[in-house]
């Protein structure tokens, strides 16, 4: 009866920020990132790319409530770089490796379609 | 300022490609990349269902919404779906869902004229569109008669009982429905490393030996008939069981197997329902990762806002 939209999982509602960003008060190089409709699949991938980051002190992310649709990415690093330079170089890597494993993906499979 | 870059460079090798079925290696990169391509392979990637049925006359045993629930769950060809449109983004019906752009039609008319019971199936529902349509599962290869392959049944028809109606396919993702996942099963596993000590291994008895080999629940090891040696026979038909690691400490000799997990390389099998092949749906989960990758990216009035906020917070340091 007053269960949520099954949709409200994945369509972000109007008026909302995808991404927002907010600073950390007492920490410095320190911000929460909180990204709306996404959830592990996200969250994990961020999360660990961003643990090569020497420049990354520390870097967490956690789905609040299975019925609140976002994640809340933290992260803070050394004074070299910033959270949110941090964040653009992880997002930015992983694109670049998934271009990558595209391309040999493609490769092998027409190597096994020739034959096939 | 630019960072250093991070990114890896992973390899693939395929083992196996059928149209529904296939198993590949993934090398020099993480479980977050292979966790991620599994999730969106079974939740993500986007196929063409059945979501709407208006039933004009339906005399079966079945009710209505029981018809409508086993038609939602025939998978479909959906090869266009990637390029589809969704109908909550289609501008061209507004919000109806029933366009060409974002919707294929079916219908659906049958009655039993017979004293033999008549069997509705997938294969009684015409398309509007001959890309979409129920997936055939008939396979030359398989040996089966074709003749005798009526697809998947819907229904039961006796004499004079009549199924007619109209339904409206749209495309949709497993995490709204899981009609809509194209993943029969996907999995990976770690790649196992298993190493022997040759010379703890040489102390044991031949009986010892075969004791060891018997320990495991599946066949990882064996008893190589020339030497009397144990060998490795299947790496991958370990299951992480523990069983022979438990057995060879019982036996006083710890240290004899060990085993690791690889933690850079997987084995995938990606198995499909037949709505897309099976390695267009690895294409597509990489695609769609990148999609939502792209949507996560910081916005410019983000970045703007932060920018005053930093010079703001350097104002107020005395900065
Ligand atoms: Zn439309």
């Amino acid at each position: 009866m007053n269960a949520p939209d099954r949709y409200e999982r994945f369509v972000v509602p109007e008026g909302v920020k995808k991404v927002s960003y907010e600073r950390d008060t007492k920490i410095m190089n320190a911000a929460t990132f909180t990204v709306e409709r996404e959830d592990h699949t996200i969250g994990n991938i961020v999360r660990m790319q961003l643990h090569r980051d020497d420049s990354v002190l520390f870097a967490g992310y956690k789905l609040p409530h299975p019925l609140q649709y976002k994640i809340l990415l933290r992260i803070q690093t050394t004074s070299q770089s910033s959270p949110m330079q941090a964040y653009n170089q992880a997002i930015n890597d992983l694109d670049k490796e998934l271009d990558h494993l595209k391309n040999q993906f493609e490769g092998e499979l027409a190597k096994h379609t020739r034959d096939y | 300022m630019e960072g250093a870059s991070y990114q890896r460079f992973p390899r693939v090798k395929i083992r196996e490609v059928k149209d529904d079925y296939m198993k590949f290696e993934l090398r020099d990169t993480d479980a977050s990349i292979a966790n991620a391509l599994r999730r969106i392979m079974i939740a993500e990637v986007p196929t063409i269902a059945i979501d709407l049925v208006e039933i004009e006359v339906n005399s079966s045993v079945l009710n209505d919404e029981f018809i409508s629930h086993r038609l939602g769950l025939i998978p479909l060809t959906s090869e266009r779906a990637m390029s589809m449109r969704f109908s909550r983004d289609c501008d061209a019906c507004d919000g109806d869902g029933q366009c060409e752009y974002c919707s294929v039609e079916f219908y659906l008319r049958v009655k039993c004229l017979s004293d033999q019971t008549l069997d509705v199936t997938s294969k009684d529902l015409l398309s509007s569109d001959h890309t979409v349509v129920p997936v055939d599962y008939s396979d030359a290869s398989s040996g089966f008669d074709n003749s005798t392959n009526k697809g998947i049944i819907i229904v039961k028809l006796r004499r004079g009982q009549e199924l007619r109606l109209r339904a409206i396919a749209r495309k949709g993702i497993g995490k709204d429905h899981a009609k809509w996942s194209p993943a029969a099963t996907v999995t990976f596993m770690y790649e196992p490393e298993i190493y022997i000590n040759e010379d703890m291994m040489e102390t044991l008895s031949l009986e010892e030996k075969k004791e060891l080999v018997e320990s495991s629940p599946t066949k990882v090891f064996d008893i190589d008939p020339e030497n009397k040696q144990v060998i490795v026979v299947d790496p991958e038909a370990y299951t992480y069981d523990d069983e022979v690691l438990k057995k060879a400490e019982a036996m006083g000799k710890p240290g004899l197997v060990e085993i690791h997990a690889k933690e850079d390389s997987f084995i995938f099998t990606v198995e499909t329902t037949g709505a897309v092949k099976a390695s267009q749906l690895v294409l597509n989960a990489i695609d769609v990762l990148k999609q939502k990758l792209d949507a996560v990216r910081l916005s410019d009035d983000t970045v703007e806002a932060d920018d005053q906020f930093g010079e703001l917070g350097a104002h107020m340091r005395g900065g």
